[in-house]
C-alpha cells in the first residue's frame, strides 16, 4: 500500500527515530511502513492520522479505483 | 530538534520493557552457560550445554527451572513491549519454525525406522527450528 508518511515526516523535519518515538513504535516499524514493506494495523493507522491531523485515507492509498460502494 | 533535545528525550516505557526483556533473557543465557561450565566440567567436552554429555542433577533441575520460569517472565515482558511490526515478524517467524518442525520431525522419524537415518535428535530439531525462527524474524524486522 502506498503512503505519504515520508513526505509528511519530511515536512515536519522529523527523523524516523523521532516519528517512532511519537508513535511509540520502533524505528524499524516506521522505516518498514515508509518503504511499503509493512502495512500498519488499524490502531497504528489511527495514531498516525491523529499525529498528522489528517484522515487515514489521505495518508494511505490502497490504489483502489472501483465503485465507492465496496 | 537539536542533538541536545534528542539526547534528553526520555526512553518510553515500551522501550524500557523491551530492553528489560532482551537484557533479562541474555542474563539467563549467560547464567546457564556459566553454570553449566562450572558444574559439568568435562575435559573432552568444551561446552557442556552444546553436547550430549551427562549433566549433574543439580544443574539439570536448576537449569530447567531457570529456563521455564525465566523464559515465561521474559516472554511476558516482551509481548507487552513489542509494536505491531515486530509482533508480525515474531508470529511469522514462529510459524516458519513450526513448519520446519512439522516437515523435519516425521520425515526423520520414518527414515530412522527404515534404518536410513540415525535416531531422531530432539535438540537438533529444536536448533533447526530456532535457526529458521531467528532468520525469518531478523529478515522481517530489519530488511
Amino acid at each position: 500500500m502506498n503512503n505519504k508518511l515520508k513526505v509528511l515526516r519530511a515536512m515536519r523535519n522529523w527523523s524516523q527515530a523521532e516519528l517512532a518515538d511519537r508513535l511509540d513504535v520502533s524505528r524499524q516499524a516506521v522505516n518498514a511502513i515508509e518503504t511499503g514493506k509493512y502495512d500498519p494495523s488499524l490502531p497504528l493507522a489511527f495514531k498516525l492520522a491523529r499525529l498528522f491531523e489528517m484522515p487515514i485515507e489521505e495518508i494511505f492509498d490502497d490504489e483502489f479505483e472501483g465503485s465507492n460502494n465496496v | 530538534m537539536s542533538e541536545r533535545e534528542k539526547a534528553k528525550r526520555p526512553m518510553s516505557p515500551r522501550r524500557k520493557r523491551y530492553l528489560t526483556a532482551i537484557g533479562l533473557s541474555g542474563l539467563i543465557g549467560i547464567i546457564m552457560g556459566a553454570w553449566s561450565q562450572v558444574d559439568n566440567f568435562d575435559e573432552h567436552a568444551r561446552f557442556a550445554l552444546l553436547n550430549n554429555s551427562p549433566l549433574t542433577p543439580s544443574f539439570a533441575i536448576g537449569a530447567s527451572i531457570l529456563w521455564i520460569v525465566g523464559l515465561i517472565v521474559c516472554l511476558f515482558i516482551y509481548h507487552r513491549a513489542v509494536d505491531d511490526h515486530e509482533e508480525r515478524a515474531y508470529l511469522w517467524a514462529g510459524l516458519a519454525a513450526w513448519y520446519t518442525f512439522v516437515l523435519s520431525a516425521p520425515t526423520w522419524w520414518v527414515l530412522h525406522r527404515a534404518d536410513l537415518a540415525p535416531p531422531v535428535d530432539t535438540m537438533l530439531l529444536f536448533l533447526g527450528a530456532m535457526l529458521v525462527n531467528c532468520a525469518v524474524w531478523l529478515w522481517l524486522k530489519y530488511r
